[in-house]
């Protein structure tokens, strides 16, 4: 297996963009990547497109912006985890060798779907509860069996909110400092989830351009090299408990092994990294990540989002571009938008957002059927060119 | 209650006698004793083919539980502004998740539920299309 690194990112900003037609989401997204990588597409090798929603053929289509160049171009599938799965594809092609520079791209258009396609294949039996109230599930039984309080859940989502107003690619920008007071006075949608504690329905695109190592390092001799150390996928192993129909993801403990996995491929711990992105679509989640991802041990978490280690200028900053809570979760691209951002703070170009000096940064994904995605990505200090 | 239909054939009974409880068809592994809902012809938990047809509920406990202040979706949406869903863990093991009868402080997780038909629709015939559904045990 060969080093992999990521030699481009580039996103169009997620938001609400009614009447913007997808190849131009696609096309700006995976121009600016290919401008950051100082490539063509003529140099990209293999293509992976990640979206979830639109219809068959899509994927192949869109690519044809960039021009038709024969290249293999597969879409990928798998639900919120799409973009990150479309990443670990063209890990995988060329730290296998078939290619010495790939593309994975993400999509979506979540404000233009109709309440038909969004049930399309869903039943009653199964499709009658929502996602948020099955995480709202989860943070009534943490209540119970952690003492949680709807106001951790509350900081979580303001730190995350204020995050995503420092990042010019997220859908949420508040124009003020969000409080905990203020997420709690938000609408009630699931108890004890209000609407300040949950992602928005939003559009966008990102992408990736990864190359080998030798690749990157004679394209950019001048830039911090980003590699990616770790790059894991799993879906559940039985456990019981495990609920087969209408739950969105499985046990929490899929997160726990896929982060165990994770750490073991690179050669870190969790007390190693510098941030993280999460599958915060709830606020709920990022708390038990913190504990499923081990930065803090059970029965933690509270107090670690109470001691504000997990904002920006805190020990272990999450969801530093405002997580899918802010930035905003389009399904398709939420994946690379955690790589893009990843990779800005690695090379130190994260602007207001820099954490300083960071070294090792963990994105995470679970998609609902379910699986879970970590990769691990680190700013390489020895630049042997 | 007789004369009702269920919503989907495959996953619950609608009892003839309608003094008589609704139950769900579940599965048990002959291999290993695991028991599932729904119904499956192999066992999530040890992989082998040997399982056989059971009845599951109508009791359990409260595992989690949420109230919704939005309009639920499905082919049925719920007429009301909000609803309760829940996890139940069986008494005969499987956990199963549900829309929950009642309002939004009538639960508490570790209480004990029982399994309830509710009329979701009427079909061509005029008959009561069925859910199941759980509330507070009597």
């Amino acid at each position: 297996m060969r080093e992999v690194a990521v030699v481009g990112v580039g996103m169009h900003a997620f938001g609400a963009w009614k009447g913007v037609p997808v190849a131009r989401l696609v096309r700006e997204a995976g121009r600016k990547a290919l401008a950051d990588a100082g490539l063509s597409f003529r140099d990209v090798g293999e293509a992976y497109v990640g979206h979830m929603q639109h219809p068959p053929m899509k994927a192949v289509l869109w690519m044809k912006e960039f021009g038709l160049t024969g290249i293999p171009i597969t879409h990928v599938e798998d639900a919120s985890a799409t973009g990150s799965v479309a990443f670990r594809e063209a890990v995988r092609a060329v730290a296998g060798g078939f290619c010495d520079v790939a593309m994975a791209i993400g999509v979506e258009k979540f404000t233009e779907l109709t309440g038909a396609q969004v049930q399309r294949g869903q039943r009653d039996i199964e499709g009658t509860i929502l996602p948020v109230a099955f995480f709202a599930m989860w943070a009534q039984r943490r209540m119970h069996d952690r003492g949680t309080r709807p106001e951790h859940l509350a900081r979580v989502a303001a730190k995350s909110w204020n995050h995503g107003a420092l990042n010019p690619m997220s859908h949420r920008r508040p124009d003020h400092t969000v409080t905990p007071e203020e997420v709690l006075a938000s609408k009630a949608i699931a108890d004890p989830l209000t609407a300040m504690m949950c992602c928005p329905v939003s559009d966008g695109a990102a992408c990736a351009i990864v190359a080998a190592r030798e690749v990157a390092e004679r394209l950019q001799p001048d830039r911090p090299l980003v590699t990616v150390r770790a790059s894991v996928l799993r879906s559940e192993t039985y456990t019981k408990g495990h609920t087969f129909l209408g739950a969105v993801v499985g046990p929490a403990q899929m997160t726990a092994d896929t982060a165990r996995a994770a750490y073991e491929q690179a050669g870190i711990g969790p007390e190693d990294l510098s941030l993280v992105q999460v599958h915060d679509a709830f606020a709920i989640e990022e708390l038990e990540y913190y504990e499923l991802l081990g930065i803090c041990r059970p029965g933690e978490a509270e107090g670690l989002v109470e001691s504000g280690a997990t904002a920006l200028g805190g020990r272990i900053p999450f969801s530093t571009d405002g997580g899918l809570l802010a930035r905003g979760h389009p399904g398709g691209p939420t994946g690379l938008a955690q790589i893009w951002e990843t990779v800005h703070q690695l090379r130190g170009t994260a602007g207001a957002r820099q954490v300083p000096n960071a070294r090792f940064g963990l994105c995470h994904l679970v998609g609902g059927g379910s699986v879970c995605c970590i990769h691990v990505l680190a700013r390489e200090d020895a630049h042997p060119a | 209650m007789s004369d009702g239909v269920p919503y989907e054939d495959g996953y619950f009974v609608v009892p003839d006698d309608p003094s008589e409880p609704p139950r769900l068809l579940g599965t048990r592994c002959r291999a290993c004793g695991e028991p599932f809902y729904p119904r499956r012809a192999t066992c999530a938990r040890c992989l082998s083919d040997d399982v056989e047809d059971v009845l599951l509920g109508p009791r359990g406990t409260l595992y989690t539980w949420t109230f919704l202040h939005v309009p639920g979706f499905g082919e049925h949406r719920t007429a009301q502004q909000g609803h309760a869903a829940g996890q139940i863990d069986l008494d005969e093991g499987p956990r199963v998740q549900s829309v929950l009868l009642g309002g939004p402080t009538d639960f508490r997780i570790g209480m004990r539920m029982e399994m309830v038909l509710e009329p979701v629709g009427e079909d061509k015939e005029g008959r009561a299309i069925l859910m199941y559904r759980f509330r507070p045990a009597a």
